[in-house]
């Protein structure tokens, strides 16, 4: 009992980082339709440079604001240089262009930080134990913010006249445009939103699981599987879908094997999106972000 | 003149549709437009509305030159397209909606904001009740009410429809259309393009028949639903039409690839293309 | 309701057939250079070109994926390692000679293939490219965590390949040794692209569901491209393991994907050679920046040379999609200076005048006039709370027209689509020639004899009009992709699908248009090639989606005529129209659907004095458009 309960937990604080990854997918699909490859990038960047912040001196919270500023920035670029540009995006020219950026930014991380994995110093060093229960406090951390920022998220979407606009991009680009919203405008604020997302999620996450210049592969694989398991265009199924898939990877490890947990993530993808492509919390195609 | 089109080309890709259109409607004008599947009125409107590029030829909307402006910059200048389809945002609430459509007037004083929204729900109260539901379980009626008050939302000063009666049942044609000829009578520019013949000749104050891309008829809809060339040309179905490249979203049509023109109507495509 | 638009796959290079002869072209020159390059180079070049033979292989199969289904896979490294491990396994511990291990190796790495692929090119595009990425990560974790294949140190001593007694151990030997190797792939992928199956793929891009009612099977197809391109990953595999002699983990890394993927988009997906001559690029790339980065930045580690890649592959996809092939192209294009087409759009299409009744396509074994085909019994489909379809029954039988009209939305479409296979019904079942084909997909309608038209055209835009016509005789014919592969077999059997699709072209006037790309003929001519393709599937019964729309008076007439034809030679034929004046005047009998209900069927008299009909066009307002032309088309 306390095994799975410590489990859990601990499904939980992974999946929420995997959620936020997720919520940065959907940001960026649902308005352009690309699959941003980068996106696990995103979050070893903001990893690394808030660790190289830190050991330079800086108070963790201006490092960890730095790192976020900083990789949101890079987002943007990416949108202007990259997705901006290209007339006619298809799902394998979108594809191929976020992996070079993928490429790209994982080759600069390993120039700048060099081949090593290093963890971000904790907000709280620490933990306490409940019931047999150990708890770290950067655990509660990652919990408490993943879910202030993803309620916030959702309360773009839901509430406010900008999260409105994006979703009648997605929904109807033409009538959007009709409208006088600007496409192009969109889409530099989705991957505003997937790089600050992106951000928290690495930074948040550094302490327990290390960042290296590599971390982005795994980290953005799971995001995707996640996002998709919530159907590729909710928020809301993409927060679900990486607490899920969080969970069921911490009890395949303590349950069947430490090897295996890596292979859950893609057997699961390959099974949800063969038996139910809407996404396993998705209701219809017609509820969108 | 609200609307002043001189000499308008545009196609899709190597694909010309439009051949030279002339077309004009002076403030509180109904201008209506009508012509078989595949005449290029819905290409029309689309270069209209910035959506398609204009090859040659000027659009003047109330004196300004605004060739080549994008439909963002139209929207603000002042124009107002529904499209056909309607093209509500589905998931959306109702309210929503008519909130989006008043985008480009965010800025601007709430109470202008205000205004147009009551108006609009006066022109349509049967979308009073329903602001809180999402707009993709309205039915196709409601649709297109909806899409036209998040036209007027922009507080336009020339508001273009598409085929705003298709896919609808008879009596709701007849709604829809006097909610046109009252924003008419309160002002509003208006020109509609139309396959139902009929019920634009109702209301209209001006008609031009499109014909392959070109205007072959211009007059009163009095002279003009007697022009045998209308009555047994057009309302008979057998109106020649050769290349149409009317009805495809831009969405469908990557460039290079020439848009497989298509024909039908819209509301075949919106309830059976789901 | 109105989702976003389904984005279409690209079609990086599509293959007109000019730049098919290109290819041969493309392919001489780079067994020329390839053949040249010991005679001029130094032996650490020579090395690099190894490597770039070797990794050119699996590049190939890639870009035939990429090419051939439009389906971009980020494992292709987890296939290069199977082959790899394969290999090194029989031959380090069960003592295998190379060449029966090599065959062995590619034997399993097909299945693993076949394995993977069955369930995963179910999905589309984003969703594949992100399962096959997993499935590389996998192969990893696998041999990373398995003990018999050396966990994280891989497997040793696997010696240079011995034949004849010769031992291939220089790095010029060896690349004289995979040569022929390369220019084998190279000759086979050329033969499959030019083949019946290649032919079916570039339609299946074009237009998917317009493929699959012509009885092209996309998926089985999409299958064998993937089994294929995973077995030249494998050849890779096991020349890479005998050249390095030491296989770990490190085999199915991502970034040898990418390095793959980066090779096929350089060189041009839509090419075959292109494959080897971005191998040779970017293995040039790879050794330059390796030697280069650390000299500029003291102290870099490790794989820098990434950082090329992804500039590479994202200035690339930017400014030249289609690759080193596109350059090539070009640049022929230009010295041979361009000669626009003919663009006569005006023109109008004249059949030989024949009397109407003059039977069409009759042949042997057609079901006697009067049969029945085709019964729909109780198709209803509903779209979240819409019934769109409501419980439709329809019989059509050999040797008949049968028209289904209706008001704007009232379901005809969805009809048809569920009738022909490419949308499932809620409800309700469909029967053609004694199979029950609902939900099915459309090849299997095709293949119980049956096959349609598309309202809004769906054209094969990168394939000539020949081209588009010569799929629709996929179904009669057979070549597979070995067949296709070793061209032998395959020869006499596309000569014969040419003439048949040609002799059908100048049956429908087309015959001078035979060698003009689809998409560049005016929108009539386009129509007739799509029922000219629909007609080369020799089909019992043909459904037409508003075959008459935005044609002229005079194609409308020509069109009318050559439907009663195929009437008179015992073909059955379904046609949703709009204009009801054709309709009344061509079919034996008209349905008629209003909000997705039957509310009519009859002869053509019938249905116009059927007071349901009169109302559903009428509505209230007895002087609409569509109630004169029926209440017009009714006056004698």
């Amino acid at each position: 009992m306390t095994d799975l309960l410590q489990l859990l937990f601990a499904g939980l604080s992974q999946g929420a980082v995997y959620a936020l990854v997720a919520i940065g997918f959907v940001a960026i699909f649902t308005v352009s339709g690309v699959i941003n490859l980068a996106q696990g990038e995103f979050a070893a960047l903001a990893g690394l440079v808030a660790i190289s912040a830190v050991g330079s001196g800086l108070p963790l919270l201006a490092a960890v604001v730095l790192a976020v500023v900083s990789v949101a920035l890079v987002a943007v670029i990416m949108e202007r240089l990259v997705i901006f540009p290209v007339k006619r995006m298809t799902t394998l020219v979108s594809l191929i262009l976020t992996l070079g950026v993928s490429t790209g930014l994982k080759a600069l991380m390993l120039l700048v930080y060099g081949p090593n994995a290093e963890g971000l110093t904790p907000l709280t060093p620490g933990g306490f134990s409940v019931a047999g229960v150990s708890i770290r406090y950067q655990e509660l951390w990652i919990l408490l913010i993943a879910g202030i920022v993803s309620l916030a998220v959702y309360w773009f979407y839901e509430r406010t006249l900008a999260g409105k606009s994006l979703r009648a991009c997605a929904e109807q680009p033409v009538a959007a445009r009709l409208v006088g919203i600007s496409l192009t405008k969109a889409s530099l604020i989705s991957f505003l939103i997937a790089g600050t997302v992106g951000a928290i999620a690495g930074v948040l996450a550094s302490p327990i699981f290390f960042t290296s210049w590599e971390s982005g592969l795994t980290l953005g694989l799971k995001g995707f599987v996640a996002a998709t398991l919530g159907g590729l265009i909710s928020v809301r199924g993409a927060v679900l879908g990486g607490l899920l898939l969080g969970v069921l990877e911490t009890l395949t490890a303590g349950y069947i094997s430490t090897g295996l947990r890596d292979a859950v993530a893609f057997l699961l993808l390959i099974i949800v999106l063969v038996a139910r492509p809407a996404g396993i919390f998705g209701r219809s195609a017609e509820a969108r972000v | 003149m609200s609307l002043e089109v001189r000499g308008l080309h545009a196609g899709y890709g190597r694909l010309a549709v439009l051949h030279g259109i002339d077309l004009s409607a002076g403030e509180g004008e109904l201008v209506a437009v009508i012509g078989a599947n595949g005449a290029g009125k819905t290409t029309l409107l689309r270069a209209l509305s910035g959506l398609l590029p204009v090859t040659a030829g000027t659009v003047h909307l109330a004196g300004t030159d605004v060739t080549g402006y994008g439909p963002e910059k139209l929207a603000r200048t002042g124009l107002a397209h529904v499209p056909e389809n309607r093209l509500v945002f589905p998931s959306l609430s109702v309210a929503d909606n008519l909130v989006l459509g008043g985008y480009t007037r965010r800025r601007g004083p709430a109470s202008a904001r205000a205004e147009a929204r009551d108006r609009a729900m006066a022109l349509f109260p049967r979308l009073e009740p329903r602001l809180e539901q999402a707009a993709g379980t309205l039915s196709g009626g409601e649709q297109q009410m909806l899409a036209i008050a998040r036209g007027l939302m922009a507080q336009p000063r020339v508001l273009v429809l598409d085929e705003p009666s298709v896919g609808l049942a008879p009596r709701l044609v007849g709604e829809i259309f006097s909610a046109l000829g009252q924003l008419r009578d309160d002002g509003l520019t208006l020109v509609v393009v139309e396959q139902n013949a009929r019920a634009a000749f109702a209301v209209a104050d001006r008609v031009s028949v499109m014909d392959r891309g070109r205007v072959v008829l211009e007059g009163d809809p009095a002279a003009l639903s007697t022009d045998p060339r209308v009555s047994g040309g057009f309302l008979g179905g057998g109106f020649a039409a050769d290349a149409d490249a009317d009805a495809a979203p831009a969405a469908e049509a990557p460039g290079g690839t020439p848009v497989v023109p298509r024909s039908g109507s819209g509301a075949t495509r919106a309830t059976e293309r789901t | 309701m109105a989702g976003r638009p389904v984005r279409r796959l690209p079609r990086i290079g599509a293959h007109s057939r000019r730049s098919r002869r290109g290819d041969v072209i493309g392919i001489a020159v780079v067994a020329l250079l390839m053949l040249a390059l010991p005679l001029i180079a130094s032996s650490s070049v020579i090395n690099v070109g190894v490597y770039a033979l070797i990794y050119a292989l699996a590049a190939l199969g890639l870009s035939l994926l990429m090419g051939l289904a439009g389906q971009v896979s980020l494992g292709q490294a987890g296939f290069f390692a199977i082959g790899a491990y394969t290999q090194a396994v029989l031959v380090t511990k069960y003592e295998w000679s190379g060449l029966p291990a090599s065959v062995l190796a590619v034997a399993v790495t097909m299945l693993a293939a076949l394995l993977v692929g069955l369930p995963l090119l179910r999905l589309r595009g984003h969703y594949l490219a992100l399962a096959t990425l997993g499935f590389g990560v996998i192969v990893t974790v696998l041999a990373t965590e398995s003990d018999f294949l050396g966990a994280t140190s891989g497997i040793y001593g696997i010696t240079k390949p011995e034949m004849n007694g010769r031992t291939y151990n220089s790095p010029t030997e060896y690349y004289l040794l995979l040569v022929p190797v390369v220019l084998l792939g190279l000759w086979l992928a050329r033969n499959i692209v030019e083949s019946r199956i290649g032919r079916a793929l570039g339609a299946v891009n074009d237009s998917e569901v317009a493929a699959e009612s012509l009885g092209v099977d996309a998926f089985r197809l999409r299958v064998q491209v993937f089994v294929l391109s995973a077995a030249y990953a494998s050849v890779a595999g096991t020349a890479f393991a005998h050249w390095l002699g030491v296989i770990n983990p490190n085999a199915a890394n991502f970034p040898l994907s990418v390095k793959f993927l980066l090779m096929a988009v350089l060189g041009g997906v839509g090419s075959v050679y292109g494959a080897v001559v971005g191998a040779f690029a970017v293995e040039g790339l790879d050794d330059g920046l390796r030697r280069l980065i650390p000299e500029l930045l003291p102290g870099a580690v490790g794989e820098v040379q990434l950082i090329g890649f992804g500039i590479l592959l994202t200035t690339i996809m930017i400014f030249l999609p289609g690759g080193l092939h596109q350059l090539w192209t070009g640049a022929r294009r230009r010295m041979a200076g361009s000669a626009p087409e003919p663009g006569d759009d005006e023109e109008e299409i004249h059949l030989e005048p024949v009397a109407d009744d003059v039977p069409l396509l009759a042949r042997e074994g057609r079901p006697a006039a009067g049969t029945p085909l085709l019964e729909v019994r109780g198709l209803t489909k509903r779209f979240g709370g819409v019934t769109a379809v409501d419980d439709f029954d329809l019989t059509v039988s050999a040797g008949e027209i049968v028209a289904l009209i209706g008001p704007n939305g009232a379901g005809k479409t969805t009809a048809f689509n569920m009738i022909s296979g490419a949308v499932t019904p809620t409800a309700g079942e469909v029967t053609m020639a004694g199979t029950r084909v609902e939900g099915r997909k459309p090849h299997v309608f095709a293949r119980a004899g049956a096959t349609r038209t598309f309202q809004n055209l769906q054209i094969f835009t990168s394939a000539t009009v020949l081209g588009n016509v010569m799929v629709g005789r996929h179904l009669r014919s057979r070549s597979g992709m070995l067949g296709a592969a070793l061209v032998l077999p395959a020869r006499r059997e596309e000569r014969a699908v040419e003439e048949s699709a040609r002799e059908l072209l100048d049956l429908l006037g087309l015959g001078e248009d035979a060698d003009r790309l689809a998409a560049d003929l005016p929108f009539g001519r386009q129509r007739l090639v799509e029922i000219a393709r629909a007609l080369a599937l020799d089909p019992d019964l043909l459904l037409l989606d508003e075959p008459m729309a935005g044609l002229s008076g005079t194609e409308r007439r020509e069109l009318a005529r050559l439907l009663r034809r195929l009437r008179a030679g015992g073909m059955a034929i379904v046609l949703v129209e709009h204009d009801v004046e054709a309709v009344l005047a061509l079919a034996d009998r008209v349905a008629v659907l209003e909000d997705g209900v039957r509310i009519a069927l009859g002869t053509p008299d019938e249905v116009r004095h059927d007071p349901a009909v009169v109302a559903a066009y009428l509505g209230v307002e007895p002087e609409d458009g569509a109630a004169a032309a029926v209440a017009e088309a009714g006056a004698p």
